[in-house]
């Protein structure tokens, strides 16, 4: 099942193929103060809703999803912990880094369509970093890597949009590197576990101004969702509608700048689709990590 | 005015003196799901409710503090922020670190009488670090720093313990897994509204451990004032009503956390925060603040 919040008062809606089907009645019976809280509310007790979704599903007529404006299913998660440096790297490492993440504020979260905006800071770059958001199903404290799964409500497209290059040296930089506003789209659906058969083997795109930058797999993760999960729930409790991003391959890392398209998806999650502007209209050279990396050592033979 | 939680519901109360009076006639109008919410919606709308809380409060029927269960005032801030190294350490720094903030795990919060417990893991040592915390009053997104008091709505005591990694000696800072423990956030017992505070840039802020004074700095020590710290934090990201910001410590009287100590903490005339701390593994260190470390080094 594809869950979606849509248009101006964030109804939920179910992606069927290419069309929206309102299923808002579904919740009418959830006492919530924004979109967020419903759909935290209709994630912690799915079960009590799904007979009503199905439903609506099932005798809805749907709109085609073009026609509506898409907004994050999760616009305001209470926590997004991201994991930080989680994958080898297509082979570049020879072990996985320490276990490490970072709270990225939920303010900076934005939907389908929307966009980012690059700050007035004085970042080096601005980077993409498509990742697997992990959507929480249910209180997880302290949980054991065997039972972690039972957590997990489902899984979304998510970009950890990053500024380089700013704040003290040697610090932990994750804030002002990491929470600007418009510096976490998610979307546009919420995919429940059940559609994804296997979390680590996904294959993840990202792809600017039609350029394949970052293409890479979930089965590269350094610490894998269990792992991580334990680890991260060992420190914070996570609620319903929470948001675990599991980290990036930073191979296919590439600047952002004004004017760019950027467009990701995990296996078949549906395209997530962002604008990027700057009003500075700062360019950097066209060109990934790894890219950069063979023309430097061209360059030095 | 100090605005409380008490109770295993979270009341809503005023505290005047050492009695609570209970307000939850005024909360419980307040549509809410959690008593952060019914908090959060008090402060956004505080001038409806203002003149109520006032009349309960003068017509006294309190119930003595000491047999009440305050909770923190704002149990699970949407947002918590706490600024990192922002203060001139008594002349120790010749000038400013450049800003730098967290977000701490707001679940981290613990209130007045709660446990502070030390996890399994093996850092190098536990801290303390006693700070000034802001109650923001209502929404704020690139606020200026001449207009950034119009969004304060209090202040609070507020304790950010934190977890030094072995590898965190200026190599490597994670405040992820340094501050955002469960328990690593004793914050309250009341949330002071703006106006008891004149100046929130000349506060006493005084931390004892075992009854051992360590931490006694004065906000007059910020690296980064009130208004430049809110100006940068909502530059990056929008504060609501009854977020918190932590303004960060002085870290000369910090000093290690250990079990069954005793930490309380109190600025100016905000009221003592209290808090026990339990190890399962009963660790020790040195009893000693990190100048105290300083001076004891120098001389040998």
């Amino acid at each position: 099942m594809k869950l979606v919040l849509f248009g101006d008062d964030f109804k939920l809606g179910l992606l069927q193929g290419d069309n929206v089907v309102d299923i808002s009645q579904a919740t009418e019976e959830i006492n919530y103060f924004s979109p967020q809280e419903m759909m935290s509310l209709l994630i912690q007790d799915f079960d009590k809703y799904l007979g009503k979704i199905e439903e609506l599903a099932a005798k809805g007529q749907g709109i085609p999803a073009s026609q509506l404006r898409l907004r994050s299913p999760l616009p305001e998660p209470g926590r997004i912990v991201c994991m930080a440096g989680n994958y080898m790297e297509s082979g570049t490492r020879s072990e996985p880094g320490p276990i490490a993440a970072f709270n990225k504020s939920s303010s900076s979260v934005i939907g389908n369509g929307d966009t980012v905006i690059l700050p007035d800071a004085p970042a080096t770059v601005f980077e993409h970093e498509a990742e697997l958001g992990i959507v929480i199903g249910k209180r997880a404290h302290a949980i054991k890597a065997a039972s972690v799964y039972d957590y997990i409500f489902g899984y979304v497209n998510f970009i950890d949009v990053s500024c380089r290059g700013i704040g003290r040296p040697g610090a932990d930089n994750f804030f002002i590197g990491k929470s600007w506003h418009t510096f976490g789209p998610i979307g546009p659906a919420l995919v429940t576990a059940d559609e994804v058969a296997n979390p680590q083997a996904l294959p993840i795109r990202l792809s600017v101004q039609g350029d394949l930058r970052q293409d890479y797999n979930t089965g590269d993760m350094a610490h894998k969702i269990p792992e991580m999960l334990e680890w991260v729930t060992s420190i914070t409790t996570l609620e319903p509608g929470d948001v675990v991003a599991c980290g990036t391959n930073h191979r296919g890392l590439g600047p952002l700048q004004d004017g760019d398209t950027v467009e990701m998806e995990i296996g078949n999650f549906g395209k997530l689709t962002v604008h990027v502007t700057d009003a500075q209209k700062r360019s950097w050279p066209r060109e990934t990590h790894a890219q950069r990396e063979a023309r430097e050592a061209a360059a030095a033979r | 005015m100090k605005l409380v939680l008490f109770g295993e519901d979270y009341r809503l109360g005023v505290l005047q003196g050492d009695a609570v009076i209970d307000a939850s006639s005024v909360g419980n109008e307040i549509p809410h799901n959690t008593p952060q919410q019914m908090m959060s919606k008090l402060i956004a709308d505080f001038d409806q409710h203002r003149g109520r809380l006032e009349q309960l409060a003068a017509s006294g029927q309190g119930t003595p503090v000491g047999q009440v269960r305050l909770r923190a005032p704002v149990p699970r801030p949407a947002r918590l922020v706490c600024m990192a190294g922002n203060y001139m350490e008594n002349g120790t720094l010749t000038q400013p670190n450049p800003l730098n903030a967290f977000n701490k795990s707001s679940s981290s919060i613990i209130g007045n009488g709660d446990v502070i417990t030390i996890p399994g893991s093996d850092p190098r040592i536990f801290e303390h670090e006693a700070e000034l915390a802001i109650i923001i009053g209502k929404k704020a997104e690139r606020v200026s720093a001449e207009n950034s008091y119009d969004y304060i709505f209090g202040y609070t005591n507020f304790v950010d313990v934190s977890h030094r990694g072995r590898q965190d000696d200026g190599l490597r800072h994670n405040f992820f897994d340094g501050k955002s423990w469960e328990t690593f956030g004793p914050l309250g017992p009341s949330i002071v509204t703006a106006d008891e505070v004149s100046d929130p840039q000349n506060l006493a802020i005084k931390l004892w451990v075992q009854g051992d004074l360590r931490q006694d700095y004065n906000t007059s020590d910020m690296g980064h004032s009130i208004k430049e710290t809110l100006k940068w934090i909502t530059s990056i990201t929008t504060l609501q009503p009854g977020d918190v910001v932590a303004c960060g410590t002085n870290h000369r009287g910090l000093g290690p956390l250990q079990d069954g100590d005793k930490m309380e903490v109190e600025i100016a005339d905000f009221g003592r925060l209290t808090n026990q701390v339990s190890d399962a593994k009963k660790r020790t260190w040195p009893r000693e603040t990190r100048s105290q470390r300083e001076a004891r080094e120098a001389k040998a």
